[in-house]
């Protein structure tokens, strides 16, 4: 080993320097501790050292001794060695002024030199470091961290392979949680072991060579000294204007937790998510909610945008991973995903949509068995814990937000996929009990039923969409409508919900919230467009499955106040979105059917809601006049209400939805001028153009067997019913037949009497039905998964296609699809819709 | 290619439920003295003392953990680059010797499949509040492989026995994995936590 140069005259000095080689030769083997004869790097460092410590670095000395190692930068190594040296010792000796001095000593050196090969340098620099962090004095410990911080922003041009930093990510996080007695110098050191790990991050995370710091040996330590002091600001009350001046712990926590999610690459989301997760369940932090919404507010904001599902994801695993801790705590995690989901970005959802409903769907099965059963393990007798109902049910709500909130992150197409995959997991009692909640009887059943119903009206809200036959394929339709016939009225309005969100295109639902008798209605400025060619297509294959579903629904005796005015909600959005010269028709004789309806004394309906369906088909036929602008057609519905503003107050919803209905206790046989009459309507809008044959045409929905099936609740037999029947013996039928026969036989080939169609049909749809139902969600799924985007291209082939099909008399076209839709398309063709007829 | 101040440095992990006295011991035994009033840790707890052994000088990074469960996540992740663990209970305190089999779980899933642990009985001072009799303890570490020790933080009793028969057991494996491994780099600890230098070898 080479030995120290003696010292030689001053003379010689410069040319030494310059000459450096001459350093290495062979001095006499004397110690350099030991010896009297000092080097000259030694008596360099010594002299940056003044008599009195309070004097602090002998500056013009340190310019000297920096331009000799600028000038000899092999020399480097020793001179940190040996400032080392003397550091130790004054640590050892208390002679705190000195350590100050030989750190700032290294500093500057470590500033002047960076850019030159340092390597052996820097390790002399990092033992002083760690010696200074071995203190147990806290402005040792913060100066250390202080030059390793200026350090840390140092970019060195030859990494180190064997540095290890984790003495200092351990010291760092210990100094995070410091609990100095002291408040001041607490915060001091916690800000510095802040910083310190910062610097770590920021010397580390780019450089593959160097120890990875996403490993979770450091991430494990890092994020929770982090959190820990995230936390502890919380709730501090406001500081004096001079130190908001300076940057809060709390503030340099948050700045440096923002940095190191930014870093993360696709690959260390997992590590550094993780011990957010640990933190969060350890100090039980879910239950409080902030705090953990808070960090995935920081979390989901600085990582990159397109890894945020990877978060949704670790949180959905760590929801299922606690599918047995206490509703709150599985109430805290949902809605952190609810804020997450919020957050991330449209898409964020990533490949895997369907599993993260499947799971929050589960979540909410679970749920509800927990509620009903009293125990986490139905199994046993004696629940572990204790079910808190009430906890349970805002769990519920949680999930249910939840799931609205990932949906609107949706386009349009993935958002009828899942709408179609929640009621592919609706259970329906009887018909199919393997999707029930498992153990908790019809109770349960009826609980899912309400839940997954209230999930999709989430799902729905704000659903918008221009062509409602892909978006609402009659795979999700039937089912839905076929919940409306239950007895059950909570069931019924939320499937008039959703049915509102989904055809509400233009946000005139907010205006017929309730049921109102509008003098012009030009106060509501209504916005409407012409209707598109799907618009008229939709409600030639659904028109009389919402009409029955409407007219039934009045029937009801469970139906309420709010029953009726979404009813009537539904009728206005119908006129105002769906509705061609047909439909319009078809909803006046809707309206007039159901007049027959209250009138009748055959249904032995509730004084209430007789005189409520009279409200509620004034209240239509008042709007639905005006949209029509015939003006005698407005004038007989004007003086009908007039008369009855004047006679029977009570058949107007001014004196029926109110709190207290001021009702008669009984409804006389009524006649005459407060009546709407069909012939005088039939008359006026003949008059117009309408079509008068159909207007003279009763509606009367076709109640079959089936339809008293489906009171008990059994989805397999309501989608059998036929829903247009009763047009096949309208006068028009003649029309359409030719049309339909050649669509017929050019594609399906297969036209039977309409008896025996109608057997094999209702023999087919039950077939299709029980598929749907049997069908495990699963493969609905995976099918859906799948086929999703193959799907979507080959719906719009198809739609370009029949958009613009060469122009032919609506009416034929339009026919055609009458009948096709008769035809129930079964879930497993909704693939390709019955649309490929052309 | 400097002095060193040491020739070992070893990483000694105290862990155990709260209130067992393990910050005590390390007070005790790097600052001599018995803190009154001594607050529950809060996270980690870092102390340094250098002892000697035979002649050697031997650095011990004391890490002082946590017994309070919120901080479980994070005193785990110092149980990794240990090598040593002393597990403390409290001898008064049934429930604090009931959970050790935890703790040896715990070991056992994170901490370095070497590592040394030894267990201690903290309080002997109050012996009249005993509750867990010596040779059940005893045989407890026996069973579990371990070297069993009863101490007092308030009294100085064994504290001194036990840091430094720890430092000589680390020593011992420490010369034992250098024959065993003769050309391979040191295993205990990181990097080089582990030096064999002279003391006055300048270059
Ligand atoms: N009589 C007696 N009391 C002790 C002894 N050691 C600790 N204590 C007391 O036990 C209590 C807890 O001691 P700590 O050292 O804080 O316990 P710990 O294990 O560090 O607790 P955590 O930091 O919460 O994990 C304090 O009130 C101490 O005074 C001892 O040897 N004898
Ligand atoms: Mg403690």
């Amino acid at each position: 080993m080479p030995l120290p140069v003696p010292d030689v005259p001053a003379s010689r000095r410069l040319a030494l320097d310059c000459r450096t080689i001459l350093d290495h030769r062979v001095g006499k083997g004397v110690c350099g501790c030991c010896g009297a004869l000092r080097p000259r790097y030694k008596r360099l460092v010594d002299n940056i050292f003044p008599e009195d410590p309070e004097d602090g670095l002998v500056k013009a000395n340190m310019e000297k001794l920096t331009f000799y190692a600028l000038s000899a930068p092999e020399k480097l190594d020793r001179i940190g060695a040996y400032l080392s040296e003397r550091l130790s010792r004054d640590v050892a000796r208390h002679r705190y002024g000195y350590v100050c001095i030989a750190m700032e000593a290294l500093d500057q050196l470590l500033m002047a030199c960076h850019c030159q090969s340092i390597n052996l340098f820097v390790e002399s620099f990092l033992k002083m470091v760690r010696k200074l962090l071995e203190s147990d004095k806290p402005n040792l410990q913060i100066l250390g961290t202080n030059s390793f911080v200026k350090f840390a922003n140092i970019e060195e041009d030859t990494p180190s392979y064997h540095r290890s930093y984790d003495f200092f990510v351990s010291r760092f996080s210990e100094m995070c949680h410091s609990s100095y007695e002291d408040p001041d110098i607490r915060t001091k050191i916690r800000m510095a072991g802040i910083k310190g790990l910062q610097g770590v991050v920021r010397k580390t995370v780019n450089d593959e060579l160097q120890a990875n710091i996403w490993d979770p040996q450091h991430m494990d330590k890092i994020v929770p000294s982090l959190l820990f002091n995230l936390q502890s600001g919380e709730g501090v009350e406001s500081r004096s204007p001079s130190e908001k001046e300076k940057e809060s712990p709390v503030e340099l926590t948050e700045r440096c937790f923002r940095e190191l999610l930014g870093r993360a690459a696709y690959g260390n989301i997992k590590n550094a998510v993780t011990p957010v997760l640990m933190h969060l369940d350890n100090h039980s932090l879910w239950e409080g909610k902030t705090f953990a919404v808070r960090c995935f507010k920081i979390i989901m904001y600085s990582i990159q945008s397109q890894h945020s599902h990877l978060v949704i994801q670790q949180l959905l695993g760590h929801l299922d991973a606690n599918s047995k801790s206490s509703a709150t705590v599985r109430a805290g995690i949902v809605e952190v995903l609810l804020e997450a989901a919020a957050i991330a970005t449209s898409g964020s959802v990533g490949p895997t949509v369907l599993e993260v409903f499947n799971t929050l769907l589960r979540q909410l099965r679970l749920s509800v068995d927990y509620e009903l059963t009293g125990s986490y393990d139905p199994g046993s007798s004696i629940g572990t814990k204790i079910i808190k109902t009430h906890g349970e049910r805002q769990l519920q709500e949680a999930v249910i937000r939840t799931i609205g909130s990932f949906a609107n992150t949706l386009p349009t197409y993935q958002r009828s996929e899942v709408m179609l995959f929640i009621m592919g997991k609706i259970p329906v009692p009887g018909v199919h009990p393997a999707l029930a909640s498992s153990g908790s009887g019809p109770e349960g059943t009826r609980m899912i039923q309400v839940m997954l119903l209230k999930s999709l009206v989430q799902v729905t809200a704000g659903f918008q969409t221009t062509n409602m036959l892909t978006a609402l394929p009659s795979s999700f339709l039937e089912p839905l409508l076929s919940f409306s016939l239950t007895e059950d009225p909570e069931v019924r309005l939320l499937v008039i919900h959703i049915l509102l969100s989904l055809i509400d295109r233009h946000d005139n639902r907010p205006k017929f919230s309730t049921i109102s008798i509008i003098s012009d209605i030009s106060v509501l400025k209504l916005k409407v467009d012409k209707c598109s060619r799907q618009d008229n297509l939709f409600m030639k294959k659904h028109g009389q499955q919402l009409y029955r579903h409407i007219y039934l629904g009045c029937k009801e005796q469970s139906s309420g106040r709010q029953h009726y005015e979404n009813l009537y909600n539904l009728l206005a959005l119908l006129s105002m979105e769906l509705a061609n010269e047909e439909v319009v028709v078809d909803l006046i004789r809707l309206a007039l059917a159901l007049q027959d309806l209250a009138l009748s004394t055959e249904e032995s309906m509730p004084v209430y809601n007789r005189c409520a369906v009279h409200a509620l088909a004034a209240a239509y036929l008042n709007l639905i006049c005006q949209l029509t602008t015939v003006p005698a057609f407005c004038q007989h519905i004007h003086e009908v209400i007039e008369v009855r503003q004047k006679e029977a107050p009570f058949l107007l919803p001014e004196d029926v939805f109110i709190e207290v209905p001021k009702l008669p206790p009984s409804l006389e046989k009524m006649e005459g001028e407060v009546l709407f009459l069909q012939s005088k309507i039939t008359e006026v809008l003949g008059g117009s153009g309408y079509n008068i044959d159909r207007l003279a045409t009763p509606y009367i929905p076709q109640y079959t067997d089936d339809d008293r099936l489906s009171k008990r609740k059994s989805i397999g037999e309501t989608i059998s019913i036929q829903p247009e029947v009763e047009s096949r013996n309208s006068p028009e039928k003649e029309e359409r037949t030719p049309a339909e026969e050649i669509t017929f036989e050019t594609l399906k080939n297969a036209i039977v009497d309409s008896v025996g169609m109608e057997e094999q049909e209702r023999e087919r749809r039950r077939q299709v039905v029980e598929k749907f139902q049997k069908a495990p969600f699963e493969e609905i799924a995976a099918h859906c998964g799948a086929r999703a985007t193959l799907l979507q291209s080959k719906l719009n082939q198809i739609f370009e296609i029949t958009i613009r099909p060469p122009p032919s008399p609506s009416g034929t076209i339009s026919s055609g699809y009458g009948q096709t839709q008769s035809r129930s398309v079964p879930v497993y063709e909704m693939k390709f819709p019955d649309l490929c007829v052309y | 290619m400097s002095m060193e101040d040491y020739d070992y440095l070893f990483k000694i992990v105290l862990i155990g439920n709260a209130g067992v006295g393990k910050t005590c011991l390390v007070r005790r035994f790097t600052q001599g003295l018995f803190p009154p009033g001594q607050g529950a840790t809060i996270g980690v707890d870092f102390m340094i003392k250098t002892v000697e052994i035979k002649g050697q000088k031997v650095k011990l990074q004391i890490w002082d953990t946590a017994g309070q469960e919120r901080f479980r996540s994070i005193t785990q992740s110092y149980y990794r680059s240990a090598n040593a663990l002393i597990l403390t209970y409290d001898i008064t305190c049934e429930d604090s010797f009931r959970c050790l089999p935890e703790w040896l779980k715990e070991i056992e899933q994170y901490a370095n499949s070497q590592v040394v642990t030894i267990l201690v009985g903290n309080k002997i001072d109050l012996a009249e509040k005993r509750e867990v009799l010596r040779h059940r303890a005893q045989d407890f570490a026996e069973s579990q492989s371990m070297v069993y020790l009863e101490t007092s933080a308030k009294e100085s009793d064994n504290v001194e026995k036990l840091f430094l028969s720890l430092a000589g057991e680390l020593i011992r494996e420490a010369k034992q994995n250098k024959l065993d491994n003769s050309d391979a780099a040191p295993t205990l600890g990181e990097g080089k936590s582990i030096s064999y230098l002279g003391c006055c070898s300048i270059n």
